[in-house]
């Protein structure tokens, strides 16, 4: 091979959720994309729980999809049951998750990157990255060269990482896979900062020795929506989970050996997530809690693997046999795969401008859990991000921004980007203030014409978008249309609801509690060609008006501070009025921009008026 | 970076002869030609005129400047009027009704300065000066008016964190076995807490007295001297008196200024068994009139005369020229007709509200902005009991975190990283 054969515009460094999404979408734009994986066993690997999205991660899940990303293609296709999730509370809560097959999960992905054209996946453990006058020269341990413009590293957890069973600690990637020892020091040497977190998993237990009996059974929805936009239909329940719980004795084992837990007898340094805690952290924090919730979920189609959600632990192996033997229903379970704890490096996320590009180095960008992210969903649509900016860099276009108000790719972002974070960072849908208008339902009509702009959206895709958004206005011209008493009269019957004593239009009609679109095609006799799709943003958009509307002025009072861009050569140390504290953050994450400003913890409203007036008097200049 | 107009008190707040209220910003002469007439013809002339606000119509001096020159850089108007308090706070009521927004410390110096008006070795003090505005809304919480409303916005915000971190888990963890609200059975919480609000509201009449002034009902039993009482203090014959019980047949209302202050004063029927049907109706309004009042002036002419009412009463022993009161000591004893202690009954209602200590205070705007913002708080907690009602839990959530946050304003607490961390430390949470 030739120095040539060798160089691509874009490297991704690791094949995981992150790295799938950055190289399928910088191939995808145009650019040959080398992705370098230390096992090729390892792409999209799900190495904790065999399911994708759920609250927050399933409307980025939406928003990957709608952009022209894969996940949610992925999901559909190795499904093993889909929910909604939050039915009832509203949409902009509605989320969807799928229980998945891990090994198709990985083996559709991994086929996908094989067939994309100018993608090439290379096993090899990438251990050095060297700036060079143009781009960067990426070395593998076994010293084989690879050049490129740009490189995407997309590490997740396995820097440095150690997994962690007791006494027992191994060098190791999650799973026991191999973890990638010296690239830490060439991100150093590169400028960033490098910390450590920590993460953990259940066992995986032997189907036919748990008692489902004793358990509550969850099935798929029958009639669930796919994942993705473009998926037709789907088989939503083929796999059942189980719902079980913890007992007292659990509590007692656990506490009998508080000793022995690596997070509390200082075994364990890397700071955890508060809300992926182990089982023996939440007992020893919730000692009120007499049981917790446990539930099984399957592997895959064809393996009698239980994942045992609720259930991870770093104990010793002798010990998490009697936790996971006092559990109802597990009284005689076969552990096949112990629980652990893993602990890795990653980076500083302030250290990354929102297009997710180094600002130490151009042409380097980071995405996933390296960026202190959990979560696959989180850790793809980084990846996403990272790849079509790289490919963007490359090409010497303009990179692109999500903003907090048209994703929740962009709040994420923003956040990680802007926050100092102690934890791994999950995706919540109380972290995006624009929920209301940030919804599964209409990820497509937020993205889709971005993603097209930016290229990833193909004409199939695209052709489905515009056709929802003329149904959507087809459907709205009769909303205003005004129906006599009587003829609504069978309508708000079925309904339940108060028959009107003077004439509706379809809208008001509309924003009545039981009415839904269902019901005003079936008894008014209109919409008869309308998708369900497009009633549903009809629907949507009617009955929760008042408060889009509110959400929208809101958003436009907020991009008056987005607006304000705060040039990156000030001098934030000297500059007076500011709190010291204030200083130094700013000039840490150095914000694009007021709105930005604003969100850094440590900035006050008055740190704020202070760059206001600046910027104000600079402008007189 | 705004530039919505402006207004506030340029002169000291309290007792004084004139007021200066500024108003800057683009739409200010247009917002003072709302309610001032005739305007000045010019620029940097001043002109005498009627300045209507929404309960009198005052004389006053108007001046305007076009921006850049003025004070600010923009344009700009500045109305002299009568001094004191009430005057100038409807004064700016009418600016505020017609457009204008409250200013913050030092806006119209942050404008002057950004618009070059001031050199920059002023920059310093004016940053100080909004430091004082929102670096901590804390310590702006703590100045209000009797510190207890900033004291009791933080608790009524504690607990609708409490709220909205429950909400939040529902939301975000729907597979917990927790027990989550809904939004039906959050309705009840938010009833709750909106009733706190408005009771809090509805304490701080401070603020409407030192607009409005203070409603002093003159009650009691027919023939005491009410109306001569009434006639005292104004000075002049306006009710009419006789010896005959039962001659005020309908409340009189009449206002006088004392000190800094406004005496709205309602002379009412003398409460008895009354008999005809025209007597009745007088004593129905009395009974009005002393519902509304700050306080009562209980008239009597004996010792062991009571009134019996939840409002702030003054014993009032009339006649003291002809009766011996020697042995009084839970009233003040007056004469009506000779004006015999009537000066010492005005400053003893004033004292009563501690009118002397809120108008030397310079807090009454900060706590007009406060009381908007509670306001606003309630009016969107009775939003977010409707939605309970009727809506999904999102939007009940998403009405909560606007009331969350425009309490924020009052507390200077902004961060969703509270709501966070309150919903893992309360909650054992995730897989």
């Amino acid at each position: 091979m030739t120095v040539k054969d060798k160089t691509f515009d874009v490297i991704v460094i690791g094949a995981g959720h992150a790295g799938c999404e950055a190289a399928l979408a910088s191939a995808r734009l145009g650019c040959t994309t080398l992705v370098l994986a230390t096992n090729l066993d390892t792409v999209a690997f799900l190495a904790c729980n065999p399911s994708i999205g759920g609250t927050a991660k399933g409307q980025i899940v939406r928003e990957i999809d709608a952009l022209g990303g894969q996940m949610a293609l992925n999901a559909d296709k190795s499904l093993l049951q889909m929910r909604m999730l939050n039915r009832g509370k509203g949409p902009a809560v509605f989320s969807p998750r799928a229980q998945v097959d891990k090994h198709r999960y990985h083996e559709n992905m991994k086929f996908t990157l094989e067939t994309q054209p100018l993608l090439t996946l290379r096993q090899g453990e990438a251990v050095k990255i060297t700036p060079l006058k143009e781009g960067y020269k990426v070395t593998t341990a076994v010293n084989l060269h690879y050049f490129a413009k740009a490189v995407v590293l997309c590490c997740g957890v396995y820097l440095n990482s150690r997994t962690i069973v007791g006494k027992h600690v191994m060098v190791s990637g999650p799973n026991g896979f191999a973890n990638a020892k010296k690239l830490t020091s060439s991100i150093k040497k590169l400028g960033h900062t490098v910390r450590r977190f920590k993460t953990g998993t259940p066992a995986r237990v032997k189907v036919d020795s748990i008692d489902f009996s004793v358990m509550s059974e969850q099935k798929g929805e029958s009639n669930a929506t796919a994942f993705s936009f473009m998926t037709d239909s789907i088989q939503s329940d083929k796999r059942s989970c189980y719902l079980t719980y913890s007992t007292p004795l659990t509590k007692q084992i656990i506490l009998e050996n508080k000793q022995l837990a690596p997070i509390y007898n200082g075994d364990i340094n890397g700071v955890g997530p508060r809300y992926c805690p182990s089982i023996e952290d939440k007992v020893f924090r919730f000692s009120d809690k007499e049981k917790h919730q446990i539930f099984l979920e399957p592997e895959g189609e064809f393996t009698n693997e239980y994942y045992v959600q609720g259930a991870s632990s770093s104990m010793p192996a002798e010990i998490q046999e009697k936790i996971y033997h006092s559990i109802e229903g597990l009284e005689h379970v076969e552990i096949m795969r112990d629980a652990y704890a893993i602990e890795y490096d990653c980076i500083d996320a302030t250290e990354l401008l929102p297009s997710l590009m180094s600002k130490k180095r151009d042409g380097l960008f980071f995405a996933g859990q390296i960026n202190g992210t959990s979560g696959y969903e989180e850790a793809g649509c980084q990846g996403l991000v990272a790849g079509i900016n790289a490919s963007r860099y490359v090409k010497n276009q303009p990179l692109v921004i999500f903003e907090r108000d048209n994703s929740y790719i962009g709040v994420l972002i923003d956040d990680i980007t802007t926050k100092d974070s102690f934890e791994p960072y999950r995706m919540m849908t109380s972290r995006a203030e624009h929920r209301l208008v940030l919804r599964q339902d209409n990820a497509d009509l937020r993205l889709t014409p971005i993603g097209r702009e930016i290229g990833l959206v193909d004409d199939n895709r695209y052709n489905r978008y515009l056709n929802k958004v003329k149904e959507i206005e087809e459907a709205g011209k009769l909303l205003n249309k005004i129906y006599p008493p009587r003829q609504l009269e069978e309508m708000f019957a079925e309904a339940g609801e108060p028959l009107p004593k003077t004439g509706l239009s379809v809208a008001d009609a509309l924003r009545r509690n039981g009415i839904t679109a269902a019901l005003i095609r079936k008894h008014l006799g209109i919409w008869q060609d309308i998708s369900p799709e497009a009633l549903e943003q009809v629907e949507i958009n009617c009955k929760y008006s008042g408060y889009i509307e509110r959400q929208q002025n809101l958003i436009e009072q907020a991009k008056k501070l987005e607006g304000k861009l705060l040039p990156d050569d000030i001098d934030y140390m000297h500059m007076d009025g500011l709190r010291l504290e204030a200083r130094q953050k700013l000039d840490k994450i150095r914000p694009l921009n007021l709105g930005q400003a604003s969100r850094i913890s440590g900035v006050s409203p008055a740190d704020v008026q202070i760059l206001i007036v600046y910027l104000a008097q600079n402008r007189k200049k | 970076m705004s530039e919505q107009t402006i207004v506030a008190l340029s002169t000291p707040v309290g007792r004084s002869a004139i007021a200066v209220v500024r108003m800057s910003g683009e739409d200010s002469i247009k917002i003072a030609g709302r309610f001032f007439h005739p305007m000045p013809d010019k620029p940097n002339f001043v002109r005498v005129g009627k300045l209507q606000t929404e309960h009198f119509a005052e004389q006053a001096m108007c001046v305007y400047f076009v921006a850049p020159h003025s004070y600010t850089g923009e344009n700009t108007v500045e109305f002299y009027c009568h001094g004191g308090i009430s005057v100038p706070q409807a004064v700016i009521q009418a600016c505020l009704d017609n457009g204008a927004r409250m200013a913050t410390n030092g806006e119209f110096s942050k404008r002057a300065f950004v618009n070059g008006k001031q050199n920059l070795t002023n920059a310093e003090g004016i940053i100080e000066m909004i430091d004082a505005e929102t670096v901590s809304g804390v310590k702006a919480g703590v100045n209000l008016l009797n510190n207890k409303l900033g004291e009791l916005t933080v608790k009524l915000q504690d607990k609708l964190t409490d709220m909205i971190s429950r909400t939040e888990v529902a939301l975000d963890y729907p597979e917990e076995d927790l027990e989550l609200p809904t939004a039906q059975s959050l309705r009840g919480e938010i009833a709750e807490l909106h009733g706190e609000i408005s009771q809090l509201l509805g304490t701080v009449s401070a603020g409407r007295i030192v607009k409005y002034g203070i409603n002093v009902a003159i009650a009691g039993r027919p023939n005491v001297g009410k109306s001569s009482l009434l006639n005292a203090f104004l000075g002049s014959d306006r009710a009419i008196v006789s010896s005959v019980e039962g001659t005020t047949r309908d409340t009189l209302n009449e206002s006088i200024a004392y000190k800094d202050t406004k005496f709205n004063f309602v002379d009412t029927a003398g409460i008895r068994n009354a008999r005809d049907e025209i007597e009745k109706e007088g004593i129905r309004r009395t009974n009005l009139a002393i519902a509304d009042a700050d306080v009562v002036l209980f008239v009597t002419d004996r010792k062991d005369d009571f009134l019996q009412c939840d409002k702030k009463i003054i014993k009032v022993y009339n006649k003291g020229d002809v009766n011996d009161y020697s042995d009084v000591s839970d009233g003040i004893v007056v004469s009506a007709r000779t004006g015999q202690n009537v000066e010492l009954l005005k400053q003893t209602v004033y004292d009563a509200f501690r009118m002397g200590e809120i108008n030397n205070s310079d807090l009454i705007l900060t706590n007009q902005r406060h009381i908007d913002c509670l306001k606003t708080a309630s009016e969107l907690l009775k939003n977010a009991e409707e939605d309970a009602q009727n809506g999904t839990l999102d939007c009940v959530a998403s009405t909560l975190h606007d009331a969350w946050q425009v309490l924020g304003e009052i507390t200077g607490t902004q961060a969703n990283e509270d709501i966070i961390d309150r919903i893992y430390s309360k909650f054992c949470l995730g897989k």
